[in-house]
């Protein structure tokens, strides 16, 4: 259960304004809203990689803004993140990205690691990359890498920062796809930011709303789809006639 | 990030390969460098150039490099005659100090170092620029309006980054002994006066002044070569940038020492 | 911004320099703390220094090779040329020589050029990490930036400054020594001459290694890490960071020296 109480940013101008916002367990809440809106800035306050001026997030009864990064550094055992530019390790070959917070996170034997990355590789698709260099993937493939190191320490709390961002419809839907069969699958609550709307609000549960730094809509994907808010309906439904 | 060495048995004919690799690199960029020498002396000897943009360069790029090159002068000055104080007592002449401390700045350290500095700041800037332009084909739109980017945009910053360093190294001079004199009386002991006096006592003239002058102008040119050079070469979009700043550092730094030691070879 | 009156401003300038400065020291201070810690308490990372060594190493040894021998053929000349408008007598140019060169110089000029490669080579990597998110990558796996990219360099650094001002002061007196030759007429028996050279010298220079090859890597880190802006971010951060290790460089050496000269009178 992720609980956001009045959380404000500002830098220099304001980029989060008085959010407040509940995310229940199990849930798979879609974060949607025009470009530069706050959406990967509340995303970011959720997992403490921001400090925000005023307000608090408490994940799971534990106020996460008030941790140290010592603390927090094994507080994120519970959380895993896709990031909208993939942030894969050039450094690295696939597999020992996938495998790389295994490694910072937990004391597992070299050969439970492998499987657990074989495993993962093959639940995205990419069973034989795991020798490649990110340099050489395509978009689809990074993004999928991605998905496979947010997931592989099964972690309660997944966060995915434009999953589908740059991606052709075919290979979009079948991100979508897999990430609503994995969060079936293992019951994580899941927090999606997506400006492919029509997809995302297939997926989703329940649906935020973000406008300017300020949270115009929080509600079931239902209540967004049917409600009159001129905001919401408007972006909701990719008008080009409203106050957007 | 490169990865590891294959295997250390090949280790030192690889270097053997690197370093002929090297060389040619040299080579071919000196001879690029003297390329864009010849453009720059010809447009400049028929005073074909913006005057607008030599004024403009000439502002950023000294105010830019000011408060670097004041801090680097007073620890160099500071520097010099704590070095030198061992020596000077060595020999027994307080009086001295201020000739010890002064002919290394005057001569080599002042021009040195404040190119180096200098080299840091607004040759790699300059390359960034430089390199920013081309990979944004704003060079090539320059072209377009049938306006010579050399005339336009290499002469003017090639002539304020010799301004700028033969006018820094005069200050960076002045500063250094200054810092020298006070780090004298503060560490040693000896009189702002001595080391004044020591400063005037025949032995330094205008000539070792001169010398360092000198250094610095070629300096300047050296690094305004390397660095329109490596800007207007860019290629691969932004770290081709990085790379073109990496290797204009290094390069100015490189040119700076071997110049340098023919300068001094020479002038004597 | 106000400005009341024309002293006001100024004050205002430099107040609000200073205090920028000040908060930017506090955090490089950090910085090295944490780097500090994690040396002492870190994750071992096999094989991630090392690599930093060869990285190092790879790249200046070329570089710094040419440098110091042009260096040392500069020195003995200027020295030889001054030393002879107050003295008749040579022979003692390759002791001050070989004293200068062990207690600052080649510590400090081979830093000075590392300042140049190494600094923007660890800024201009970590600031593309931090633009590419990389660096909350990191921390969102338990790996603390600081951890995981800054210990390896800076102890690599600190070993590779040493090994290189030792192999670069050597080439230097070979150099030296063939300009003493070929211009002075001084032979090698008598350039060679380390009756100066103290065990007080050698720590001095001993010590500037350390220093400067602490310094470069976390200055340059805290430049890198403080990158933003997007890719011209990365361009600005490696200039800052060559700059200042560079600077960094320059007043240790007068700390470190002035601090050897008031000790070992």
């Amino acid at each position: 259960m992720i609980q956001i109480q009045r959380l404000s940013k500002s830098f220099g101008h304001p980029v989060l304004h008085d959010v407040t916002l509940s995310i229940p367990t199990g849930c798979l809440y879609g974060l949607i809203g025009p470009g530069a809106s706050g959406k990967s800035v509340l995303l970011k306050m959720i997992t403490a990689l921001m400090r925000p001026d005023t307000g608090s997030v408490v994940v799971d009864g534990q106020n996460v803004q008030a941790m140290t990064e010592l603390e927090l550094a094994s507080f994120r055992l519970k959380f895993g993140m896709l990031f909208q530019n993939n942030a894969l390790f050039d450094a690295m070959t696939v597999a020992e990205n996938v495998a790389f917070p295994l490694h910072r996170l937990f004391d597992l034997d070299e050969a439970e690691i492998r499987r657990r990355v074989e495993e993962r590789l093959a639940a995205v698709s990419l069973a034989g990359f795991a020798e490649r260099t990110p340099v050489g993937l395509s978009g689809g493939q990074k993004k999928r890498v991605g998905v496979a190191r947010a997931t592989v320490t099964r972690a309660p709390i997944i966060f995915y920062d434009e999953p589908a961002a740059g991606l052709d419809p075919v290979t979009s839907q079948k991100i979508f796809d897999l990430l609503r069969a994995e969060q079936q699958r293992a019951k994580t609550t899941v927090i999606m930011v997506s400006s492919d709307i029509e997809r995302l609000l297939t997926v989703t549960d329940r649906v935020g709303m973000m406008y300017r730094g300020s949270l115009v809509f929080d509600g079931t994907t239902d209540e967004a789809l049917t409600s009159t808010d001129p905001y919401v309906k408007q972006f909701v439904h990719g008008l080009a006639e409203g106050p957007l | 990030m490169a990865p590891p060495p294959a295997s250390t048995a090949s280790a030192p004919f690889a270097s053997l390969a690197a370093a002929r690799e090297s060389l040619y690199g040299v080579a071919e960029t000196v001879g690029k460098m003297g390329l864009i020498a010849h453009q720059i002396g010809v447009r400049f000897a028929r005073l074909d150039f913006d005057g607008e943009e030599l004024k403009r360069n000439m502002y950023k790029m000294g105010v830019k490099s000011l408060p670097i090159v004041v801090v680097t002068a007073l620890f160099t000055g500071a520097i010099m005659v704590v070095q030198a104080a061992p020596i000077v007592q060595r020999y027994g002449a307080q009086q001295l100090l201020g000739w010890g401390a002064g002919f290394g700045t005057l001569r080599e350290i002042g021009p040195l170092l404040t190119a180096l500095m200098i080299s840091g700041r607004v040759g790699a800037n300059n390359t960034a620029e430089l390199g920013t332009m081309t990979v944004t084909e704003q060079v090539d739109a320059l072209r377009a309006l049938a306006i010579d980017p050399i005339a336009f945009l290499v002469v003017p910053r090639f002539i304020a980054m010799v301004a700028t360093l033969f006018l820094s190294t005069l200050y960076a001079d002045a500063l250094a002994l200054f810092g020298a004199a006070y780090a004298g009386q503060f560490l040693l002991g000896v009189e702002a006066a001595t080391f004044y006096n020591g400063l005037t006592s025949g032995l330094l003239g205008i000539g070792d002044v001169a010398n360092g002058l000198v250094k610095s102008v070629i300096f300047g040119g050296a690094m305004g070569l390397s660095s329109c050079h490596f800007g207007l070469a860019v290629t691969g979009g932004a770290p081709g940038v990085g790379r073109a700043v990496n290797a204009t550092v290094v390069t100015s730094a490189a040119c700076i020492f071997v110049v340098d030691y023919f300068v001094s070879f020479l002038l004597e | 911004m106000t400005t009341d009156s024309a002293t006001g401003g100024l004050a205002a300038i430099v107040g609000r320099r200073a205090i920028v400065l000040f908060s930017t020291g506090r955090e490089l201070y950090s910085v090295l703390v944490r780097t500090l810690y994690y040396v002492w308490r870190g994750r071992a990372e096999p094989g991630a220094t090392a690599r930093q060594m060869y990285e190092i190493g790879n790249r200046s040894l070329f570089f710094l090779t040419v440098v110091m021998g042009f260096i040392g053929m500069i020195l003995v000349l200027q020295a030889g040329l001054q030393t002879q408008r107050v003295l008749p007598d040579l022979s003692m140019l390759g002791a001050s020589y070989l004293e200068l060169l062990v207690r600052d110089l080649a510590a400090s000029i081979v830093a000075l050029m590392l300042a140049t490669r190494v600094g923007a080579g660890i800024a201009a990597e970590i600031g593309s990490m931090v633009v590419t998110e990389q660096i909350d990558a990191l921390r969102m796996c338990a790996a603390d930036p600081i951890d995981y990219l800054v210990k390896p360099r800076f102890l690599a650094s600190i070993v590779m400054t040493t090994v290189l001002t030792i192999w670069s002061g050597g080439v230097s007196i070979l150099t030296g020594m063939l300009t003493a030759e070929v211009v002075f007429s001084v032979p090698p028996r008598t350039f060679w001459n380390l009756s100066l050279v103290h065990a007080s010298d050698l720590a001095t220079g001993l010590t500037k290694c350390f220093a400067y090859g602490a310094a470069i890597p976390v200055v340059s880190a805290f430049c890198g890490l403080s990158t933003f802006g997007g890719s011209e971010g990365v361009g600005s951060a490696t200039t800052r960071a060559v700059v200042n290790s560079s600077l960094s460089v320059i007043i240790l050496n007068f700390l470190i020296s002035s601090t050897a000269y008031l000790l070992f009178q």
